[in-house]
């Protein structure tokens, strides 16, 4: 339906630079993510989508043609907001029927269109109540209706799910996802909770003051991040200075870090100092010969599904991980760590 | 436990204590109303309360007066026009005003509102020779141009009130909707803000109806407002023909809250 390319987006506020020259690409049906934490612009770059701002620079194209000269209003694109921003004063059956109004369709066509897209978003029965009588949950999904009822070319999703409680905001999640992947609507969904973006995106961009500063798969984003930054976003983590890195090969290096020497892959074209990074889940406890390292258990804590342990190495890193709940671990004890290889990664100290 | 009572009954004085308060605050600001309407209903020739018997020959006299009749289709007539006016430039203003951001804002604020800092005195004197000027002192159109400007800044709180209280995703909702900015005009923002604008209408053409200065001296040759003609009357005569004019002005504004009331709901309008 739509290929949306970004291509080195600017937009300036007085003396802030919102947008640094941000570079995306949205497939067919694909929904990407803008992740980051806030003020890093990828609430921004949604509006210079939408065409609620203006952008200083850059291009923005739908299937090759550019979409910057086009007003807000001629876009086409559906937009759910993170307040709802639904009419206050028009019933649910109204707000939906909002856009069909406006393009003056045939009143019966818009009843009909209205029930089908109240059916798809299960709201049947809500068509006369105001939005301030339904729940948060309810008031989203009639945001939601009321962009896919005009079968947008783009939807743009800001932050939809953050102003639910927890358990709405899976439901709502979801329903969200099942119906971008229905449609076959391309969609762009901007929020800083990781393990939405993870579990939700075709793509993930990690944006950092104003930039992209990784975009691949959600597994490509937690498995391979191009830095400390988009490593520290995603998830838990722990970084390890290396002492010694040879390259063996493309993307593949043999290094040595507190005491110990591993192969494993990392970011290609490693050349100046590096890092290791260990997710919690690529580590186990073992005996203290057994290990690849070899540490001291500074903190342990039963957290119920697993025991959190917090261990020091010999050079002064700290490592966390999760180890199984019943295991014996004592605090000041020497223990051995296993690694499983294929989750470690390597990284340059310094992002490139 | 007998601190607890002790914090209680002390709660309790001060309950009593603000209700004492709320009800003189009313006594003070209800005994004029009561006492000119209670007035205007006397027999006898004199302005007094309580009345002496019952009657209405003051309102009587009242319609019979042609210059306070004329004063007060005078005043009708310019409050009208005031509060169409005020309402569609206020509400323009005020939407500006939504749109100006940072430094410049408050600024802005403070401009619509200049009208209600400077004396009304000066206002005055300053638009007569203005109109002078332009050749438009003593008209009609001068004095209606003087209400419309003394009654714009409560007309333009009320509404800039009121859309504030619009978010502007609503704005941007409807945008990507589809709808042109008159669209979204029509069909989102003046349904949100009509209490506020309702109210600020009313405000104004309550406000003109009591302006006395500006009339004073911007008053077209031979043509006078209900408080002009009300005053010239009780240099003269003090009879209680001016409290039946008085009684009617409330009844006015009483009319006004009650059609707010009717459109909007008090609360909305607030």
């Amino acid at each position: 339906m739509a290929t949306v390319e970004v291509r080195d987006l600017r937009k300036r506020y007085q003396d802030f630079l919102a947008l640094d020259g941000v570079s995306l690409k949205a497939e067919t049906g694909q929904l990407v993510t803008l992740l980051g934490p806030s003020g890093c612009g990828k609430s921004t770059t949604l509006r210079c989508l939408a065409g609620f701002l203006e952008a200083n620079g850059g291009e923005i194209t739908v299937d090759g043609e550019s979409i910057l000269g086009t007003p807000a209003n001629r876009r086409g694109f559906g937009v759910v907001f993170q307040n709802y921003a639904l009419f206050p004063h028009m019933t649910v059956a109204e707000n939906i029927g909002y856009g069909l109004k406006i393009q003056k369709l045939p009143k019966s066509e818009i009843e009909t269109r209205v029930y089908d897209a109240m059916k798809l978003v299960r709201l049947d029965g809500l068509g006369d109540r105001l939005p301030r009588a339904i729940s948060g949950g309810q008031q989203q999904r009639v945001a939601l209706a009321r962009a896919l009822v005009l079968k947008p070319k783009l939807l743009l999703l800001d932050e939809p799910l953050a102003n639910l409680d927890a358990r709405l905001r899976d439901e709502v999640r979801w329903l969200i996802r099942d119906l971008q992947q229905q449609s076959g609507i391309t969609a762009f969904y901007v929020t800083h909770d990781q393990s939405e973006a993870m579990a939700m995106s075709d793509m993930v961009a990690v944006m950092k003051a104003g930039r992209v500063a990784q975009f691949a798969t959600p597994r490509e984003i937690y498995q391979k991040p191009t830095e400390r930054y988009v490593a520290d976003f995603t998830g838990e983590a722990n970084f390890i200075p290396c002492q010694s890195v040879t390259p063996q090969g493309e993307g593949r290096y043999a290094i040595t870090a507190a005491g110990a020497t591993l192969e494993l892959e990392g970011v290609p074209g490693i050349t100046g100092p590096a890092e290791l990074l260990l997710r919690p889940e690529a580590l186990s406890l073992t005996a203290p010969e057994a290990g690849t390292f070899k540490g001291t258990v500074t903190k342990s804590a039963f957290l119920g599904a697993a025991l959190h342990c917090e261990i020091t190495l010999p050079d002064g890193s700290m490592l966390k991980l999760a180890a199984e709940p019943n295991h014996k671990v004592r605090t000041g004890e020497v223990v051995g760590i296993a690694i499983d290889n294929s989750h470690a990664w390597l990284m340059p100290e310094v992002a490139p | 436990m007998s601190e607890m009572t002790n914090t209680f009954g002390h709660q309790k004085t001060m309950n009593i204590g603000f209700g004492v308060l709320i009800v003189l605050l009313y006594v003070f600001l209800m005994a004029p109303l009561v006492m000119i309407v209670g007035a205007s209903f006397t027999e006898s020739l004199m302005i007094e309360f309580p009345p002496q018997g019952l009657s209405f020959r003051w309102y009587f006299e009242f319609f019979n007066r042609q210059d306070l009749v004329d004063g007060l289709l005078m005043s009708l007539r310019i409050g009208a026009v005031t509060a169409i006016v005020t309402m569609s430039v206020a509400m323009m203003a005020a939407m500006a005003g939504q749109v100006i951001a940072g430094r410049l804002s408050g600024w802005f604020q403070l401009g619509m509102t200049l009208p209600l800092l400077v004396p009304e005195l000066l206002t005055a004197v300053g638009l007569l020779f203005f109109l002078y000027k332009i050749e438009m002192a003593k008209t009609v159109l001068g004095l209606q141009m003087g209400h419309i400007l003394m009654s714009f800044p409560y007309a333009y709180v009320s509404i800039a009130a009121a859309m504030r209280q619009v978010p502007h995703s609503l704005e941007e909702a409807s945008q990507s909707l589809g709808a042109n900015g008159w669209q979204t005009f029509r069909l989102v923002i003046l349904p949100l803000v009509m209490p506020g604008l309702a109210m600020g209408g009313i405000f104004a053409f309550i406000n003109s109806f009591d302006l006395y200065t500006i009339s004073l001296l911007l008053k077209p040759l031979g043509g006078n407002t209900l408080p002009l003609a009300l005053f010239d009357f009780l240099t003269y005569e003090f009879k209680p023909t001016a409290a039946a004019a008085a009684t009617l002005s409330i009844l006015l504004s009483i009319a006004g809250v009650a059609l707010v009331q009717r459109l909007v709901g008090l609360q909305r309008a607030f």
